[in-house]
């Protein structure tokens, strides 16, 4: 905002989009938390397990995921482009520099983890590192660290604070719930976890949203940060094409870790784009496209 | 950057902070004088190209002005692409008379043409090079985006190698004379630099 004049115009639309969908997610909280409390059910010992559960997800979750995906943190002598490429990133960012690792991977993929800007992974796959030009890989590096920049883990996971609430009560309700206590109590109980199951399905939907604003904000960003575009647009493509060549293995394994990379890794493009996680490919080309175009006439 | 940014996703990028480049200019002398740090007589400054005619443009009647103003002290200007896609723009003294003050009005002309175009933010830094006693190189590096000087001397034993105790030696003798980047974490290398 500081700049007196900048090659790319703001994108109110998708600012308002993302304030709109975060607005109607703390919507949601907000009554689930007044109707757990006007029941006044065991709430408190659920509201305390989540607590935890979030701290741990916070501070815990990056370290699990690395080492289930057995990245290994590569030197500047052993990866000189890729360190390079962030090396350049950072000081044009502003940021401080994260840790760069590689995934032995021919599916060609890239991501960022970390709460905080402090605590940062980026990291490679082998496939990618091959796949793509430096430009394109530096698009595509732009993109993860507007992530990083934007603390979208942080923001998703506390979003998605009361969703995991929500889906805990579901579970306490049918591993422990009823058969006990009179009539009354048990009808609080199900009230809960219809509740819970209300919140759930909405925050669901508000989350999936939420996260594919961030991505479009995240392309922008890659935008803005390299002055590249078409570069990024030009990566998206090339692997979103060699997406569907890979080997199934490699997908499955990927598959509960796709909402941090940079194009989900499935094999086709899913059902409905409402349950999505990332935009469909035409629309952040488009995206891109339309910031290019900026760039040329602002003259 | 604040809450409502992190919320919305919206994010800048930096502009240059304010100009310390100057420094540069003064610090040599006690860089020469006292620890047989000598100006290599060339400097450069990168930054990202914008792949756009008005760009280019405003490159061309750059180089041009510079290479007006550096006529009378003999500056060559030229440039090239790194394999990252950023621009070289690098100023080189006439043989035998390293000036890093010529050095130093050349870079600054071509960092505030390419601010008064409106494109500051794509400026990244500036190098300026030295040779000390044991014929090493030894570059001081300006950031634009923190208005802070580092040295980076680069092992001439091995690839991405740096000496990082030359570094700090230097840092300790300097601090007092030029602006030292105080993260040492963001004192990021440019493995190899054209001058």
């Amino acid at each position: 905002m500081a700049s007196k004049r900048s090659s790319f115009g703001k994108d109110t639309g998708l600012q308002a989009r993302m304030v709109f969908t975060m607005f109607m997610l703390g919507l949601v909280y907000v009554a689930f938390i007044g109707v757990l409390f006007a029941l006044g059910a065991q709430a408190g010992v659920i509201v305390v397990v989540a607590v935890v559960l979030l701290v741990a997800q916070l501070f815990g979750s990056d370290k699990m995921a690395l080492a289930a995906l057995k990245v290994k943190e590569v030197s500047p002598a052993e990866e000189p482009e890729l360190h390079g490429i962030i090396d350049r990133l950072c000081v044009q960012a502003d940021l401080a520099k994260p840790r760069v690792c590689v995934m032995e991977s021919p599916m060609p993929n890239a991501f960022a983890m970390g709460r905080s800007r402090k605590s940062t992974t980026v990291c490679a796959t082998r496939g990618i590192l091959e796949l793509l030009s430096p430009a394109e890989l530096e698009g595509v590096m732009g993109h993860e660290l507007t992530h990083v920049i934007n603390r979208d883990v942080m923001v998703m996971t506390l979003a998605s604070f009361f969703a995991t609430l929500a889906a805990l009560i579901m579970q306490f309700a049918f591993f422990f719930g009823g058969g006990y206590g009179n009539r009354e109590e048990e009808e609080d109980i199900m009230i809960v976890v219809l509740v819970s199951a209300i919140v759930y399905a909405l925050s669901f939907l508000l989350l999936r949203a939420l996260s594919r604003y961030r991505e479009y904000a995240a392309d922008r960003g890659s935008a803005v940060l390299t002055g590249r575009p078409s570069a990024l647009a030009s990566a998206l493509l090339k692997i979103s094409g060699t997406m569907q060549r890979v080997p199934k293995e490699d997908l499955r394994v990927a598959e509960g870790m796709s909402a941090f990379f940079i194009i989900p890794a499935r094999a086709k493009d899913s059902l409905m784009n409402i349950f999505a996680d990332h935009p469909p490919l035409e629309k952040r080309l488009a995206a891109l496209e339309r910031l290019e175009s900026q760039l040329q006439s602002a003259a | 950057m604040s809450l409502r940014d992190a919320l919305t996703g919206r994010h800048q990028v930096k502009g240059p902070a304010p100009d310390r480049l100057f420094a540069i200019s003064t610090a040599y002398i006690t860089l020469s004088s006292e620890h047989q740090i000598e100006p290599a007589g060339t400097a450069a400054i990168v930054f990202q190209a914008l792949a756009t005619s008005e760009f280019e443009t405003t490159l061309r009647e750059m180089e041009e002005l510079v290479r007006a103003t550096g006529a009378e002290s003999g500056t060559s200007v030229t440039t090239e692409d790194d394999s990252f896609g950023y621009r070289w723009m690098i100023l080189r003294n006439p043989e035998g008379a390293p000036s890093v003050e010529d050095l130093a009005v050349g870079i600054n002309a071509v960092s505030s043409s390419i601010e008064t175009a409106g494109h500051g933010e794509r400026l990244l830094c500036a190098v300026f090079a030295f040779i000390d006693a044991s014929k090493r190189k030894v570059y001081f590096i300006y950031n634009y985006k923190r208005g802070f000087w580092y040295p980076f001397v680069p092992d001439p034993s091995g690839p991405q190698q740096r000496l990082t105790e030359r570094e700090l030696q230097i840092k300790a003798q300097m601090a007092s004379e030029i602006p030292i980047e105080p993260e040492i974490e963001r004192w990021f290398p440019l493995w190899g630099i054209p001058i």
